[in-house]
This record gives C-alpha cells, structure tokens and sequence, in this order.
C-alpha cells in the first residue's frame, strides 16, 4: 500500500459525491432530517451532506441492519424450499465516519469473524470504503481517549479527513483507501503549503478536547470486573434503570441479535436476524421459566462485563468506542463514565498514603 | 447461503416420550448434506420449523449410528410446540452440529456413571448408546435415571432395554408418590438413590445431567462418594440464537456456552460466577 496524504478541496467535495452517486454507489453520510436532526443518511444528492454535527445514531446499522434477512423459506405440502439472499453487495462509500464509529466496526469484526465467518457483515464490509474525519464535536459525554481510540483516530477507515483551511487533508490507511484516491484522482491534489501544520494542530486540539473526561486503567477494571459478581454496585446501578435497552440500540459496538421467523402470506416467509440486547428478560429467559439473568442489576452487570471484560478476555478488545451516545440517549440519566469512574475507584487499590492516613492503617 | 441458512431434514419419525415430551428421528433431505454431515456425542444443534423459529437442544441419538438424527424436547414455547405437532415427512431446519464434545476417548478403560432427571436424559442417552456401541472400551456402566413420576419418564423402551442388559447396571426411580402400583423401580430422588447405588468412584468418570436443583443436590453425594471435580461432566443449556458465538446471550462470566461448551466438568463450572 503507497501510504500517502492528499488535499481534497471543499470546493471539490460536493463534486466527489456527485460523481460518487453518477456511478451508481451509495454514499452514507452524516446529513439532516427536516427538523434538524443529524443522522448517517444515505444521500440523495451532495447538497444535504452535514459534517458539523455529531450524526445521534452509530454508523453499525449500514453493516449490521436492524433487521436483515438471513434467507427466505417456501412451503408446499410436506416440502419446504428455501431461497437464500444475495451475498452481493453493490458498492458504498461512507462520508464523514465518525472515529468511534469506524473504529466500532473495526471492533466487532472480531466477534463477527470468530471461528465461523459471519458473511451478511464481512460482504457489506468489503462493499464499504469509509472516510473518516477528525471528531471536533467533543462534549462532556465523549470518552473514546480512554478506550484506546482518540478524536482522530484512523482505526476502520480507508481514508482519514483532517479539516484544514480550504478544505480537508487526505490520509490514505489502507489499500481500499489508495484505490478510491487513484479513482477519484482529478478530485485530489497535492498538499498546499502550509496544510500539514494546521491538520496536526487540529488534530491536537480534537484530542485535547476529550482527553480530560475520563481516565481508565482497562486491565485494572477487567480483574475488578471479573472478581466482582455479586458487588452492591450492579443493584445499585439497576435502580435507576429502565430497562428500555436504548443504550444498546445506540451503542456502536453492541451486536445482540434474534432470529425469527415472519410469515409472509400462507406457507412462505423469511427467516430474519433483528438486534437485541442484554437489558430485555427475554433476552436469556429459557423455556422451561428459568431466567439466568432475572433482574435488571443482573443485566446491567452483563453490559458492563460484556463491554470491559468479556470481550476483552476473548478478543483483545474493548467492546466501547468511548461515543458518549448511551450516556446522551439514557431515559434515566444512566452515565456510564460515572459507572467506569466508580469501577475505575473500585479496582484501584488503595495507596501506601491512604493506608497510612486510615484509622489503624499501617504505620 | 449464508451460516444462518439450515439443511432441511425429513421427519422419520415420531415419538410421543411423555405427555410433554417428544423424539423426533430426522433424515437429511440432501444426500451429500448427510455425507458430509458428523458429530460427537454432547454437540448441539438448531432445529426449526419454517414460520415458527428456531431453538436448541442436544443431539440425542449417538454419532455411533449414522445417518441419523435424533431430538427430544418437551413443549414449552413456540417452537417446541410446533416440533411437537410435525409428522412423518415433514420438513425441520436443522443447523450444527455446534459445541464441544464429552472426551469419551479420555475415558476409555474407566467405569461410566450416568445420572440423569427428567429430560435430563436426552443429551446423556446420546453418550450413553455411544458407550454401549464401544461397549469393551469400557469397564463397569451404570446408569441412574429418575423422573417425576412414572409418566415422566423418557426412553422407557430403552430404559428396559439397558436394564434387561447384563453389562449395564441400570437403576431407575421416581419422585415419592410419583409411582404407580406396578411400579418396579425405586421411589425417592435422584440424589438419595445415588447414595444409595453408590457406584465406585475410583477409576471412574461421571456424567450429570438434569433440572438444576437435581444437580445442585447431587454434587455433594458424588463428592462424597469420593467423585474429584475433573472427572464429573454436565452440559448447559443456555438460550441461544446463533449458536456460533455471535448474538450473545449464552455467556456464563467469560464462557460463551456455544462455544466453549456446552459440555463443561465440574471443576471448570466451579471457577464460574454463579451466572446461570
């Protein structure tokens, strides 16, 4: 891969979608609904693309619908014949990815591929060239710097955008990457004087915007997390909780899923797959009535192990991107850079200078 | 086609166990799928019924006898009950096998302790026909099987079978007032008959499966009969989905049941949270 850095002009970037769109592919990018809600929306032209707001849902539900289908079934008397959906999955470039987004899906390629290859997601995935752009809109909810990501990281994209004056700098990081910028050549130029110092100084200050919001020591929490089953704080947690599973819907990481079955007239229908989450008690409820997680302090502690133990034991990854958006969307005020913080505190051990100030503490 | 997408199986025929409890004997529509098609004792699968769903449970019959695959479920939800209602040639999805396997070939030259409750019956009856196929692998088998009550009970024409058989030791019993006047067996639960059988420990290897409290209860007998944690095996049934480690509901701590199990020993389940 020719690892390199362009410049892609504004005044060049409605064109780019343009041609993007002439050619037939889908571009998914942030834009807004008519009441100024800002969404990954695929476009219908260049016009309604908006990269100054943080886009309220995840990026995950362009690979991973909230309901696909897994193949379709027929049935005639005693036989049954299935049809099974297409594994083609015509082009689409994703235009202003959000860090913890991309880097989201990066994260759940590993579960995705595990063993048995999860084909709906890695087709999509190899169909998706993704631009990501350097996050300035940081709010006190943001924590992706404590979760191994940062406000311009490249972690899931082909290409990197970095805003500077005139424009945006053009970071190539991976050979799906390289192919777009040869494509799309006449829409790419050389780096203007200058551009280099203002993208790193960008890049500096989206960084520093989250930095100070949340500091984690994960291997700390993980140990805590695994030792901690029937800790007050998961009871406590669930107090407040509804048990809505917004957090889950809105999380670009969370991938529960169900497989039902929809009729679709008599003797035909389709087979689907429809995100779930690990907040609902039918989630684990068996048939016979017994229910492994039968209360919601129960399923809040899966969440949290799940996210910063579970995963991490298995894959090497954190299941959190750090996007803020499960604190922004909780119905209770739910903030889980409170929990983490608590955990954080918890898995801490205490210092030598705290134990020398506790009544009785060592000497 | 994608890992989600079954192979259609023809029902074979079908076996009403008890009240609740069906067998259903499944044939591979496609004659490579059966070709290509094996697995070892313990594994799971996924059946459906087109336009109802999906579930899972054990394979039930033994990888010994080929060809074939058998179901025992009882109907409780959904899918259990339209399984129940399918007939001879009828068409099932059938999706696996998935999970781990009993290490059988570990414990060959040892005895073999089954103890099963209830339904409980069906992924061991699985291990144990795979044991009496490799019958001089083994030493002594004993098998100590309890339901409810006398209708309760599943595989009866096998459980007569492997009792009128001279190198199993074969012990049933039911549930105190579960028995019927020409009941033959014993009356009291499962646990309190194992202490009672109290087959050797040494040298032998045990396989529990049945409702959790029957579990709980006879753990401490088998321990103090001198059972050591590594040589007692259960298997899980957890709600699944997927069955391949993806739509993550099954986890026990760090266990992903489908796929770190479903079979576990005792010492592993032992460094588990109590999160099941």
């Amino acid at each position: 891969m020719s690892k390199h850095t362009l410049h892609l002009a504004q005044a060049q970037l409605h064109g780019l979608v343009s041609d993007l769109l002439a050619a037939g592919t889908a571009v998914i990018a942030p834009a807004a609904d008519g009441e100024d809600r800002v969404e990954y929306t695929r476009l219908a032209s260049p016009a309604a693309l908006s990269l100054d707001a943080r886009p309220l849902s995840p990026l995950k539900g362009f690979l991973f619908p909230r309901s696909e289908p897994l193949f379709s079934y027929e049935q005639r008397g005693k036989d049954v014949t299935l049809h099974p959906v297409s594994a083609e999955f015509s082009p689409r470039v994703v235009l202003g990815a959000l860090p913890c987004d991309a880097g989201g899906l990066a994260v759940m390629d590993a579960v995705m591929g595990w063993d048995y290859r999860d084909e709906p997601w890695f087709g999509r995935r190899a169909a998706t060239t993704i631009l990501s752009i350097v996050c300035p809109h940081a709010d006190d909810s943001c924590f992706c710097s404590a979760v191994g990501l940062h406000a311009d990281s490249p972690r899931g994209a082909d290409l990197l955008l970095v805003p500077v004056d005139g424009g945006f700098q053009v970071q190539v990081h991976s050979d799906k990457g390289a192919a777009f910028v040869d494509q799309h050549a006449a829409r790419f130029a050389e780096q203007p004087a200058g551009s280099a110092e203002q993208a790193r100084a960008f890049r500096q200050r989206c960084r520093d915007r989250v930095q100070g919001n949340l500091d984690l020591d994960p291997p700390a929490m993980r140990s805590w997390i695994e030792s901690s089953f029937a800790h007050s704080l998961w009871s406590e947690i669930a107090l407040a909780c509804h048990g809505c599973g917004a957090c889950t819907m809105v999380c670009p990481t969370c991938h529960c899923f169900d497989i039902v079955d929809e009729q679709e007239g008599v003797g035909r229908g389709t087979r689907r797959r429809n995100w779930d989450g690990c907040q609902y008690e039918l989630f684990t409820l068996h048939g016979g009535g017994h229910n492994p997680r039968p209360d919601q302090g129960a399923r809040y502690r899966q969440r949290i192990s799940h996210k910063f133990a579970i995963y991490p034991d298995r894959f090497d990854e954190l299941l959190c991107t750090g996007c803020g958006r499960c604190v922004r969307d909780c119905p209770a005020g739910i903030d889980l850079l409170e929990i983490l913080d608590r955990v954080q505190a918890l898995a801490e051990p205490p210092t030598d200078e705290l134990l020398r100030a506790a009544p009785g503490g060592a000497s | 086609m994608n890992l989600y997408q079954p192979h259609l199986m023809r029902v074979t025929e079908r076996i009403p166990e008890t009240h609740d409890t069906t067998t259903l004997r499944l044939e591979f529509q496609d004659p490579q799928a059966a070709d290509a098609f094996s697995f070892q004792a313990g594994q799971f699968a996924e059946y459906s019924i087109f336009g109802e769903g999906e579930c899972t449970f054990c394979i039930a019959s033994s990888p010994t006898r080929g060809g074939v695959i058998e179901c025992s479920f009882k109907s409780v939800g959904k899918v259990t009950k339209a399984l129940a209602r399918a007939d001879v040639g009828d068409t099932v999805g059938f999706r696996g096998p998935y999970g781990n396997a009993f290490p059988l070939r570990d414990w060959e030259g040892g005895n073999l302790l089954f103890i099963a409750g209830g339904i409980g019956l069906a992924p061991v009856r699985c291990v144990i026909w795979n044991a009496l196929d490799w019958r001089d692998r083994f030493k002594d088998i004993t098998i100590v099987y309890g339901a409810r009550s006398v209708g309760d009970l599943v595989y009866k024409r096998e459980l007569r079978e492997w009792s009128a058989r001279d190198d199993v030791r074969c012990v049933q019993t039911v549930d105190p007032g579960g028995e019927t006047e020409d009941w033959t067996g014993q009356v009291g639960f499962v646990p309190t008959v194992l202490d009672q059988v109290a087959p050797a420990a040494e040298d032998t290897w045990a396989v529990v499966c049945g409702p959790p409290i029957m579990i709980k209860f006879t753990l401490p007998v088998l321990q103090k009969l001198g059972f050591p944690s590594e040589r007692i095996f259960t298997t899980l049934e957890n709600r699944m989905k997927c069955g391949l480690g993806k739509c993550g509901r099954c986890n026990i701590g760090r266990v992903y049941v489908c796929k770190d199990g479903p079979v576990f020993s005792a010492t592993e389940l032992d460094a588990l949270p109590p999160d099941m």
